[in-house]
């Protein structure tokens, strides 16, 4: 029984950092990445690779297998997944519209699944990575069922420190120039901002975002699974953010409690409908899609709605606890003043 | 240099079934302006309705199945706008939550599929047919009839636009929607049709993407999908005779690159692909006319 909250405990804090990753990039930037969970699945195939030792002898293939230990080996693939965020954002950001960019980065995250399913020399193909090593677990003397209460705990306190780092960016003048290239990307090029820049930079901290979930996942389950990473996972990060509130970190906590917790995680436990092999998960998967469309229609800014900021341009002091009517209007004036990263 | 020929013939049937679904996809996105992440999706379930036609009620033969099963997915695309798609576009104006409840409906529709049909792969029921020899190419009956109803349903797209009014309605609306309104066309009735003629579209190409590849599962239209982008982009979004054109390329070059490299990838040569256009050429081989 505590194996199974500590589970849970585990995804809610995981989704809070992958739903971070997502809401810098489309909450704040506008960035519609519909490629997220490839990043994610980058992320998780570095931090495994990076702690995995050699792989003579185990039967699978990967590159490096480093053997580094876990905090190392976590952020280097949260750097991995940085550096290939940074390829394809140079390929994409420059020059793509809103409905272009979804398409390739849409077909980007199909490919990357196509590629790790039949690349076996890199990615062994579709077995993905087993035997990662647990952190700490030798170490500790920790078995199987006090290592997810210990890493559930681990996950929450970084989760917590990234929500801090994430709430500075956001508020930061660097955050506030993220909004305004998000609601009107042309005022903020002709005040002088660098949308792609910017863009740039909204989608590397994103992806370190993504990086670090990704690779807390494959520490904890201990395995790499191509299956887990296909297109659609992308949609459930975007149903935590919608839910949540897009443009507001804590909403994101309360969308991976509603959503990822409660929505997908928890009727894993019923029990499966004899003859019907796999019927509650789709059936899960579809509820989370009308979830999702019901939340846009009747309630498009979230249970928890970004809260709009001033700054004291306005005679107003900077607190974000007060709303006012535009947004961009603000934002829009208020950059030049503060912003000049 | 066999192999190569008979690559060829592959590329043929492969660029039938995507010239049929590119030009569905992209009638959709003239009139409606945002992109239909569901469309694979749509194929998917044109393809299984032509199955329980073929093979669970009825037994009709695998041709009648694939037109039945086709106007009944023109249908639901049609109720699927006025339920769904229609009321969203009329409330946001910003194409991103349009384009993140295409991606829901497309997760729903994946898993209702799976959740009636199961994992498992299907099979149309249909004679089995012996080979034909036309020059170097070598196809059977049932490919030569795929290529067929695509070329026939090209010329029918081709026609409705160029020649009868409604075509012209819909040019007008793809060019410019407000100017068409004011000018009395009725963009609503407009709509409709054209999401009627896409599901149709995606429902015939679902069917043939079944009888060409020889299975059917509920993600077959998923990984096909960004074939299809590749194919409308390289064509330019948007452009029905782009859509046909840049269908041909891709076709070909996926199936003939498959004789060279493991078959594996043969998808992956339609993303260089697309990467390359959006580097090189971003508006596509033929540019729709006041887009960049």
């Amino acid at each position: 029984m505590v194996y199974y909250v500590f589970t849970l405990v585990f995804f809610c804090f995981d989704y809070f950092i992958l739903a971070m990753g997502l809401n810098i990039q489309y909450g704040e930037t506008g960035i519609l990445n519909f490629a997220y969970i490839g990043f994610v699945a980058i992320g998780a195939y570095f931090t495994g690779v990076f702690s995995l030792h050699s792989s003579a002898g185990t039967g699978q293939h990967y590159i490096l297998g480093l053997g580094l230990p876990f905090p190392v080996n976590l952020l280097l693939g949260g750097v991995a997944t940085m550096a290939f965020a940074f390829v394809v954002a140079l390929i994409t950001l420059r020059r793509l519209r809103t409905d272009y960019l979804a398409i390739v980065l849409i077909s980007l995250s199909l490919v990357l699944y196509d590629f790790c399913n039949n690349f076996v020399s890199i990615f062994n193909g579709a077995d993905g990575l087993y035997n990662v090593p647990e952190p700490f677990a030798k170490a500790l003397g920790l078995t199987v069922n006090s290592f997810i209460p210990f890493f559930a705990c681990v996950t929450a306190v970084i989760s917590l420190l990234m929500w801090f780092v994430m709430s500075r960016i956001t508020r930061a003048p660097l955050g506030r120039t993220f909004r305004a290239i998000r609601d009107d990307d042309v005022v903020a090029a002709a005040l002088g901002k660098n949308v792609f820049g910017m863009r740039l930079k909204s989608m590397l901290i994103g992806s370190f975002y993504a990086g670090i979930g990704g690779g807390l996942l494959i520490q904890f389950g201990g395995s790499f699974n191509p299956t887990a990473w296909l297109p659609g996972e992308t949609f459930v990060v975007f149903a935590v953010l919608i839910v949540g509130g897009a443009g507001n970190n804590i909403g994101m906590f309360v969308g991976a409690l509603l959503v990822e917790t409660l929505l997908i995680h928890l009727p894993a436990f019923l029990p499966e409908i004899p003859g019907h092999p796999g019927l509650i998960e789709y059936f899960d998967n579809a509820v989370v899609g009308m979830v999702l469309m019901v939340m846009l229609w009747f309630r498009p800014q979230g249970v928890v709605p970004a809260r709009l900021r001033r700054t004291s341009s306005f005679g107003v002091i900077a607190r974000g606890d007060d709303a006012s009517p535009t947004v961009s209007a603000h934002i829009a004036v208020e950059s030049p003043l503060t912003g000049h990263e | 240099m066999q192999l190569f020929w008979l690559s060829v013939g592959f590329g043929f049937v492969t660029a039938s079934v995507l010239a049929i679904a590119a030009v569905g996809l992209s009638l959709q996105f003239g009139i409606t302006n945002y992109v239909n992440f569901a469309y694979g999706d749509f194929m998917a379930l044109g393809g299984f309705f032509a199955y329980v036609l073929n093979n669970e009620v009825f037994h009709l033969d695998i041709w009648i199945a694939l037109v039945i099963g086709s106007l009944a997915m023109g249908l639901f695309a049609v109720l699927v706008n006025r339920l769904i798609l229609g009321p969203f576009a009329r409330r946001f104006s910003t194409s991103h939550y349009l384009l993140i409840v295409t991606f829901g409906l497309s997760l729903i529709m994946l898993n209702a599929a799976y959740s009636i049909w199961g994992a498992d792969v299907r099979f149309y029921r249909m004679p089995i047919a012996s080979a034909l020899t036309i020059g170097p190419l070598r196809f059977t009956r049932n490919q030569l009839i795929v290529i067929a109803i695509a070329v026939a349903l090209m010329l029918a797209v081709h026609t409705l636009l160029k020649a009868t009014r409604l075509g012209k309605s819909m040019r007008a609306m793809s060019d410019n929607t407000t100017l068409a309104m004011t000018s009395g066309i009725d963009t609503k009735r407009i709509t409709t049709i054209t999401w009627f003629l896409s599901g149709t579209l995606a429902g015939v190409a679902g069917t043939v993407l079944g009888i060409g590849e020889g299975n059917l599962t509920p993600a077959s239209g998923e990984l096909f999908l960004f074939v299809i982008f590749a194919a409308v982009i390289l064509g330019g979004i948007g452009s029905i005779y782009g859509a046909m054109g840049g269908a041909l390329l891709i076709g070909l070059a996926t199936e003939i690159s498959a004789a060279f490299i493991n078959p594996a990838y043969k998808l992956d040569i339609a993303f260089v692909i697309l990467i390359l256009t959006l580097l090189i050429r971003p508006s596509g081989l033929i540019a729709r006319p006041g887009t960049t």
